[in-house]
């Protein structure tokens, strides 16, 4: 019936516009559903949500021993080239000589914050940082390197 | 010391005839049109003059809203709307002009001979009296020229729906 | 109580004494001019403020809160900073015609305004075609923007004018039906007279059923009229990057702007009157009473309280539906709008023959 579905069209149409309606109108009356933050005021108590990503860090923990290995399977997973990492050898107490890391360089210029180096990395060596404010006068000040001077591998991480 | 309702008369009328003029003479076609649109606006203002309100929103609803408009839109759909186009050869230029004049003397004469004379039976431009007058069927009611131009329209919509609608060919299948 | 209409009056007798008539005309029409003026400006600035505290509200935002109490004087700021910018005009553009239009569309809606009533007696011109007036002029704008359009000399402007243009000459036609279901309830087109008939009950109350489908057809038509979202088509910013304003800046964009504002604010005016009995208490049937207590609010109060909410429907409009395709808007038009309005208006028609509206 084409009258029937003319009718029944204009007031589904309405009933849905309504809800619409509602839903809006339910955010105009409930003030505190606003989720804007007011940044520069409430740096003291700025609420990020969990999953903001700032930067790549590398977890260090207090015996200065991170979990990289140097298996550069970030520097392969970041499509911007923004990590490179620079290997040197170890030779072990049983007088092998082993593959370790020297320098991690992060580029933050180049970062698009776009996770991909957190996901490949096998050890959980590093994360994303919720810090954001990386403002510098010099574009050198944003190539960091993340492994902390004399840090070394963890024990018994592969 | 003219009065106050002579002087807008004045305003209006040179608004009017300046704005026609400039439409004709204009180089440029879009600008004819809005000269056009300023006269026609123009004549509006000189039936508001008049008292004849009805008369003069249906003169801006009709004309500006609907004619100028659609001369606009084929305009804007024609090529080479921005160039300046050429004058006129020089033989249409004398004759367009003995054409005004002679349409200008008729007129002048016309009214000269005929002797209006100010102030004469008050009429009633009422909405409601337009209206009864437009659908009365004795003597004096329009019910015969309303319901042709009806048909007439009618008729010219159904034309533009046949035309404007897609033939869909027979399938094979 | 002080109501507006003493004050013109005696104003009007102390002119008219003091002067000789001619010259009392001259200086009302002054005031006048000054007066509407005046309100423009200070309607650019309230509405844009209210336009952008709803939005935000909306969108789970707080929205200007820098300038003043609450961001109350953002507005003025931006409005001064857009007098002091350069009014460019571009080079391949027909310079007086790209600077005629934006003020062709203002004249467009200061010419709209002469009918509205803001309180009990208290019109510029309250002529017996009123309403017919309004949507007669309110058809001038389309001009102005097919003008700036095509004299911006640009591809976007022409397709945001042309798109305008088509918008605004359709959606006039389910306008113009629904405003007529008042007028045949009310057999008036005076909007004095409209506004007294409601003397009894607005009319969305007294003519129920036909009333409220020509209100919300009403509605609907005037925010496309007037170019607002959803029906935003002749900006369409993701498409057009402007539409027909894309090339204007500083004071003539501000002209644009504001006549935007102040065309909302004439047709909610203009649709308070209709429906909402414009200046006209809240009054029911013959309950002398209740009708004499609501007499107390003055007039102007109930005229502005009606036409903001109108005004704040149309904002929630703007900021809750998508914006919609040309080719959805043009069915939406002559599909939908245009059949139910005239069997609505056939409808009303009956119920006004039978007398069945109370």
């Amino acid at each position: 019936m084409f009258l029937k579905k003319y009718i029944s069209d204009i007031f589904n149409a309405v009933g849905s516009l309504l809800k619409g309606m509602r839903l809006t109108g339910f955010y105009f009356t409930h003030h505190k559903e606003i989720i804007t933050q007011q940044y520069p005021d409430n740096r003291e108590q700025l609420n990020l949500p969990e999953r903001f990503r700032g930067e790549v860090v590398m977890l260090h923990d207090e015996n200065n021993e991170h979990a990289c290995t140097g298996c550069t399977a970030c520097e392969l997973a970041c499509p911007n080239a923004t990590i490179k990492i620079i290997t040197k050898f170890d030779v072990t107490p049983e007088g092998k000589k082993k593959k370790a890391l020297d320098t991690f360089v992060y580029h933050l210029e180049l970062c698009t914050m776009c996770n991909l180096c957190v996901e490949a990395c096998p050890t959980d060596a590093i994360k994303m940082a919720q810090t954001f404010e990386h403002s510098v006068y010099d574009r050198s000040q944003l190539t960091k390197k993340l492994n902390r001077p004399g840090s070394k591998i963890r024990e018994g991480v592969e | 010391m003219m009065s106050a309702n002579a002087v807008i008369f004045y305003m209006l009328s040179v608004f009017v005839l300046s704005a026609g003029i400039l439409s004709v003479t204009s180089r440029k076609i879009f600008r004819s049109a809005i000269w056009l649109l300023f006269s026609l606006m123009g004549i509006a203002g000189l039936y508001f003059w008049m008292e004849l309100d009805f008369l003069a929103a249906v003169q801006i609803a009709v004309y500006v809203g609907g004619i100028v408009v659609l001369i606009i839109f084929s305009i804007f759909l024609t090529e080479q709307s921005g160039r300046e186009m050429q004058g006129p050869p020089l033989a249409r230029n004398i004759f367009s002009l003995l054409a005004v004049a002679f349409g200008f003397v008729l007129t002048w004469l016309l009214i000269y001979r005929y002797g209006f004379h100010a102030g004469g039976r008050k009429f009633d431009p009422g909405v409601g009296r337009i209206g009864s007058q437009m659908l009365a069927t004795d003597g004096q009611g329009y019910a015969l020229p309303f319901e042709l131009a009806s048909v007439l329209l009618l008729s010219a919509m159904i034309g533009c729906i046949v035309i404007a609608m897609k033939t869909t060919k027979k399938s094979d299948a | 109580m002080l109501s507006l209409e003493g004050i013109t009056d005696s104003i009007h007798n102390w002119l008219n004494h003091a002067l000789n008539p001619t010259l009392a005309m001259l200086s009302e029409f002054v005031m006048v001019g000054l007066c509407v003026i005046t309100l423009f400006a200070m309607l650019g600035l309230v509405l844009i403020m209210m336009e952008r505290k709803v939005s935000a509200y909306m969108q789970v935002r707080i929205g200007p809160n820098r300038v003043g109490p609450g961001g109350m004087f953002q507005t003025l700021a931006d409005t001064l900073k857009l007098v002091v910018k350069e009014g460019l005009t571009p080079d391949g553009a027909d310079h007086f015609l790209f600077n005629l239009a934006p003020f062709v569309v203002l004249s467009a809606s200061m010419l709209a305004l002469a009918p509205v009533a803001f309180a009990k007696g208290f019109q510029v011109w309250d002529l017996p075609i009123g309403i017919l007036y309004v949507s007669a002029i309110s058809s001038v704008s389309v001009i102005g923007i097919l003008m700036a359009g095509w004299a911006s000399n640009n591809k976007y402007s022409l397709l945001g004018a042309m798109r305008s243009g088509a918008q605004i000459v359709s959606y006039e036609l389910s306008a113009g039906l629904s405003v007529l279901t008042i007028v045949i309830l009310t057999g008036s087109l005076r909007i004095s007279d409209i506004i007294q008939a409601q003397q009894d009950g607005w009319w969305i109350f007294k003519g129920h059923i036909p009333a409220i489908i020509a209100f919300v057809i009403f509605l609907i038509a005037v925010t496309a009229e007037t170019n607002r979202a959803p029906f935003d088509m002749a900006e369409a910013e993701s498409e057009l990057t402007a539409g027909f304003h894309t090339e204007y800046s500083g004071m003539k964009f501000a002209l644009f702007f504001l006549a935007e504002y102040v065309n909302i604010f004439i047709v909610c005016a203009i649709g308070a009157a209709l429906f909402f009995g414009g200046w006209m208490p809240f009054h029911i049937g013959h309950w002398e009473s209740f009708n004499h207590i609501m007499d107390f609010i003055p007039s102007s109060i109930w005229f502005t309280g009606k036409t903001f909410a109108l005004i704040f429907v149309i904002m929630w409009f703007r900021w809750t539906f998508p914006r919609l395709r040309i080719d959805q808007l043009l069915n939406l038009e002559w599909k939908y709008l245009l059949p139910i309005s005239m069997a609505n208006l056939l409808l009303t028609t009956f119920v006004a023959i039978k007398g069945w509206y109370f």
